[in-house]
């Protein structure tokens, strides 16, 4: 079946910097914003562009990944000529079964499920970030411009360009120079890594860059230099709004915080919708002794306590003079009579004891400190865990 | 997968529900934030591994079959089986007026239900807010080798409503029926969902369309009892509301502000399944406060909120302040305006600057898509 463009949606890596976050799961099924997973963005997005075909790599604790995914039906990706596909890493007849090596190993070892649906192009996306986006528009500028390669840019502070892959347009606003996170970044136009490509070209590079055994086989330090090396056209399609990359435990706790602010990003437009797949809960019940504050809460939440400043998943329960301030509470996390949380990301089903304190706000001029709670951790009543600490679940729980 | 066959009835709204069902049956009323009553009667079906479920409606079924859709969100929509839509089917000899009651109601779909394939069917009132372990009660009306099993409770459970009631025989039979006003201590008030073996029922609906007869209890059960049947009785502890009024609605929403209410009908192991709506968490303010209130996802909250039920979407404005209210699906209620005992349908817009207050025994409804 012929498709004009299909997506390729990264969300194999381990997530390896959110620690005891990602120890029982990959980094897209990380709970976001109360409703929502992380994959709902990119997934989201590429409904509401219109793109119907998505191919998911698959590598890192994929289960319940896979699960989330199912017939891609919460997302409307449950259609006859398209949907979306989950792709493992699997056993090419005759050859030795490999895991994916890196971001272009992983559409290398794909090529196949890309040709099925012939498509002129491909939208290569990851799974570790926050924004919408209307792919569409950006269609149309690389289809405009003819470009081989499109990469959309952000404008960031100079002072975390450093942090980036960095672009250098020309006066056409096509990419000469490309440096993954430089010391002294020249220019402020950081890639997303989002790109599209023209599919026979991009395949061209990948059959070569798999030959290169230097390679390291990724899009942002190998194929995007490779193409600018060989004079290719690569567009640099800008974009503005609200992005942001969610691989660390800090990024993740300040992109959550600003879904308080709906003038970041606005998630209540009706006009572009994130849809996630939601489980069977009642209502979010609010006590008679609680108080709640500049929050997001969520169905199935049981509320007795105090929340400020906090995003709630579904199934949270919060007991009576409980403290939540500040923090990410993800689903089905209870938390105890008169326990004190600040700064902190609760994971998956933890259980914090009566009275516990996690956590401290920052004092004064000092730098903010997030505590993490690994899913399925259990905290003891009483103790006091402090600013900065990760939990990890025992590994009898596992 | 149990022999069992569900059949629900949403034909009916009862009148003392107001502008609650102008456009509406009581079966597709919204409640408990997020919910519609039926969703009770196909839940308590699905979680028992009911398959097959006919829906019988008459009229003003449109948001009911909005809901229903596919029937997906109840699992009823599979290759074998699923939900089947009953409305009325308009035979030239046919009188289109309103079922005058249940029997003449069943009768409509006699063919339908003689081309059930299970051996039993659960007839299910639609306007119930219930939770009820059907597996059990199956098993129940199985081992007791009854023909028909009702289920009671021992609670009273509605205000408005009159109910049937049945007196033990022993603590699982009864052969005697008891009609309203009729007076006995040890009766069992019915819920009127009955679980009876097909044959029986086509019987039944025989009978009485060759007597002219419509009423399930004054002329079906009756004349069951009658001609020596025994009826099983199964007592269901939780919680139960059959909504029949405007102020019984007002009145179980805010019995789900309870704990041991919203325990009984959302136990975590069946779960109350109904039409997917995917919408955001909800947000609170920096101004917004909340006290003993269910609040759906997707609401936008900046003011105050005690005692309050709220469905998806709603808005409240700064300086709103919401007291003893109900709140239906995607309402937008203006700054600094106060509601006290107001029901406000879907997609009402409440101005800035209102004073609007309804009480206890006579709550202010404000019909769907108003703007006050």
């Amino acid at each position: 079946m012929k498709k004009e463009c299909i997506a390729m949606l990264l969300a194999g890596g381990q997530g390896s910097r959110l620690y005891a976050l990602t120890s029982r799961a990959a980094k897209p099924i990380m709970p976001f914003g109360g409703k929502y997973r992380i994959i709902d963005f990119p997934l989201s997005n590429c409904a509401n562009s219109g793109i119907d075909v998505v191919g998911v790599l698959t590598q890192y604790q994929p289960l319940q990944l896979n699960s989330y995914i199912g017939s891609g039906q919460p997302w409307d990706l449950d259609v006859q000529r398209g949907g979306v596909y989950i792709l493992p890493p699997y056993q090419i007849a005759g050859a030795k079964g490999e895991w994916f090596s890196g971001t272009a190993n992983a559409i290398y070892q794909n090529m196949g499920f890309v040709d099925m649906w012939e498509p002129e192009y491909v939208l290569i996306l990851s799974g570790d970030h926050i924004y919408k986006m209307d792919y569409s528009d950006m269609l149309e500028q690389h289809k405009s411009h003819d470009a081989d390669c499109s990469i959309a840019v952000i404008q960031v502070p100079l002072e975390d360009a450093s942090r980036f892959g960095i672009m250098g347009t020309d006066e056409n606003g096509f990419i000469c120079k490309f440096t993954e996170k430089p010391k002294t970044p020249e220019s402020d136009l950081a890639s997303m890594g989002i790109y599209i490509f023209k599919w026979k070209k991009l395949k061209k590079y990948l059959i070569e860059d798999e030959k290169d055994l230097l390679s390291e086989k990724d899009f942002g330090k190998n194929i995007i230099p490779a193409m600018l090396k060989n004079g290719e056209k690569l567009w640099a399609y800008a974009f503005e709004g609200y992005w942001r990359d969610v691989g660390t435990i800090d990024s993740l706790w300040e992109s959550n915080i600003d879904m308080l602010s709906p003038s970041l990003i606005d998630l209540y437009d009706r006009t572009w919708p994130i849809r996630s797949r939601s489980p069977i809960k009642p209502p979010h019940y609010i006590g008679e002794k609680s108080e709640i504050h500049h929050s997001i809460i969520t169905e199935g939440c049981d509320i007795r306590g105090k929340i400020s400043n906090s995003i709630l998943s579904n199934g949270v329960t919060v007991g009576e003079d409980a403290i939540v301030n500040y923090s990410i509470l993800m689903p089905g996390c209870k938390i105890g009579n008169g326990a004190h949380i600040e700064y902190s990301i609760i994971g998956e089903n933890v259980k914090i004891g009566e009275k516990a304190i996690i956590g401290t706000p920052p004092n004064g001029q000092s730098e903010i400190k997030i505590t993490t709670c690994g899913p399925d951790s259990i905290i003891e009543a009483n103790s006091h865990i402090e600013a900065g600490t990760i939990i990890y679940a025992k590994k009898e729980n596992k | 997968m149990p022999d069992l066959h569900g059949i629900v009835y949403a034909y009916h709204s009862h009148p003392a529900l107001g502008e609650l069902v102008t456009q509406r049956t009581g079966a597709s009323l919204p409640f408990c934030s997020r919910y519609r009553l039926i969703d009770f009667a196909l839940s308590s079906m699905a979680n028992a591994g009911v398959r097959d479920v006919g829906v019988i409606m008459q009229r003003d079924y449109q948001s009911l079959l909005d809901h229903l859709g596919s029937g997906k969100d109840w699992d009823l929509s599979q290759l074998s089986g699923g939900l089947s839509l009953l409305p009325p089917f308009g035979m030239h000899d046919s009188d289109l007026g309103e079922y005058k009651g249940c029997m003449e109601a069943l009768s409509s779909v006699r063919s339908y239900i003689r081309n059930i394939k299970q051996n039993h069917v659960v007839l299910f009132r639609g306007d119930l807010a219930v939770n009820i372990d059907l597996k059990e009660v199956f098993d129940a009306h199985l081992t007791s080798g009854c023909e028909i099993t009702a289920i009671c409770t021992e609670k009273s459970f509605c205000n408005s409503g009159t109910r049937i009631r049945f007196v033990p025989d022993t603590p699982i039979t009864s052969k005697r029926m008891l009609f309203p006003g009729s007076d006995h201590r040890k009766a069992l008030s019915s819920l009127e969902v009955y679980i009876i073996r097909k044959p029986l029922l086509l019987e039944l609906i025989d009978w009485c369309r060759a007597n002219g007869k419509f009423h399930f209890h004054r002329d079906a059960l009756a004349h069951y009892l009658k001609c020596g049947g025994k009826i099983g009785l199964y007592i269901h502890k939780g919680y139960t509301a059959h909504i029949c009024s405007v102020s019984d609605y007002f009145n179980a929403n805010m019995d789900m502000l309870k704990y041991s209410c919203r325990r009984d009908l959302f136990p975590d192991d069946n779960p109350v399944y109904t039409r997917g709506r995917s919408s955001v968490s909800t947000y609170y303010g920096e101004n917004a406060s909340a006290t003993n209130s269910l609040v759906a996802d997707g609401c936008y909250i900046e003011g105050e909120l005690m005692n309050c039920v709220l469905f998806r979407g709603v808005r409240v404005k700064k300086g709103a302040k919401l007291k003893n209210c109900v709140i239906m699906q995607d309402t937008v209620i203006g700054e600094n305006t106060e509601l006290s005992y107001v029901i406000s349908d879907k997609y009402v817009v409440f101005s800035d600057n209102l004073v609007l207050s309804g009480s206890n025994a006579l709550p202010i409804t404000v019909p769907k898509g108003k703007t006050v």
